[in-house]
């Protein structure tokens, strides 16, 4: 228990956001993913994240491909759709927004 | 010494004790209930089965051939709990189908003698709400009945009489399909 837990909700928000970040920077397969969150703050598990890629992508903001790896089955690697990537600039700057609005107030 | 059970991980075997298997099965199961109404379901059970497919191999060797249930516990906690609220909105939407349908609450239609209206003692008043036709219909038909019969059927009409309760309360009432069982029902019998 700690100060952290009272941006659990908005974290897990932002989960979809950060994705779309990482998916937009590289094409990427799920373990990818994984990997960049592991360590930060928004650390997850494949237990969220495969359920959420699948609604991103019913959404139309990804889209993946099969590929051949060096070692195991082909994976599904994931890329940004025209639409993920005009939310992904949207997301962006209402972020920014947000970010200045928090900085602006109080003290 | 444990048994071995062998899986089929999204069209890759491997090979479980026993425990491991139970845990894995259980995970899986969860899962699947979890993602249950959502359209990507099957899609996404394959990803999971091939990440812990993809996890099991790391513990696999030339000489261990074998997912032990301690690394199996160790896979599912990095799996970690479906999340299907994330993946899907229909989570919310169906949180509304948990109450009844407002008919259901009407209590299933049974055969009483109806005395509001009654002619002699109510059952063909009865019959008629209980068959949903008309009354003056039954009656007819009886009299003619008794007239056929030379009056057996009248001997039938006392027979049901004492056999068939009498609708003399509001949820009676409102079984017997006479009346809409609601509050002012309750409030003036009260």
């Amino acid at each position: 228990m700690g100060i952290q837990d009272k941006f659990a909700a908005i974290r897990k928000g932002l989960l979809e956001f950060l994705i779309l970040k990482i998916v937009a920077a590289d094409k990427v397969y799920v373990a990818d993913i994984l990997k960049r969150l592991s360590g930060t703050d928004f650390a997850t598990q494949e237990g969220t994240l495969y359920p959420l890629l699948s609604k991103m992508r019913r959404d139309g903001l990804v889209d993946y491909e099969w590929q051949e790896s060096d070692a195991g089955p082909p994976r599904k690697y994931y890329e940004l759709t025209a639409k993920g990537k005009s939310q992904l600039a949207e997301l962006t700057d209402y972020w920014k927004h947000l970010n200045a609005t928090i900085t602006q107030l109080g003290r | 010494m444990q048994k071995v059970i062998s899986i089929n991980l999204n069209g890759n075997a491997y090979q479980l004790d026993e425990s491991g298997y139970e845990a894995l099965r259980e995970y899986l199961a969860r899962a699947e209930a979890e993602l249950e109404g959502n359209p990507d379901r099957t899609e996404i059970m394959a990803d999971l089965e091939q990440a812990i497919a993809d996890k099991c191999r790391k513990f696999l060797g030339p000489h261990k051939s074998v997912v032990l249930a301690g690394e199996v516990e160790e896979i599912v906690k990095e799996m970690g709990p479906i999340d299907a609220a994330a993946g899907d909105e229909a989570e919310e939407s169906g949180g509304g189908t948990d109450k009844p349908p407002a008919g259901a609450a009407r209590p299933p239609k049974r055969l009483y003698r109806i005395l509001d209206g009654a002619m002699v003692a109510g059952v063909c008043n009865g019959l008629a709400a209980y068959l949903g036709i008309d009354a003056a219909f039954l009656r007819v038909g009886f009299v003619l009945a008794a007239l056929l019969t030379k009056g057996a059927a009248i001997m039938a009409y006392v027979v049901m009489m004492f056999i068939i309760p009498e609708a003399n309360t509001p949820e009676r009432r409102a079984a017997a399909g006479e009346a809409p069982f609601n509050a002012k029902d309750v409030v003036d019998r009260a």
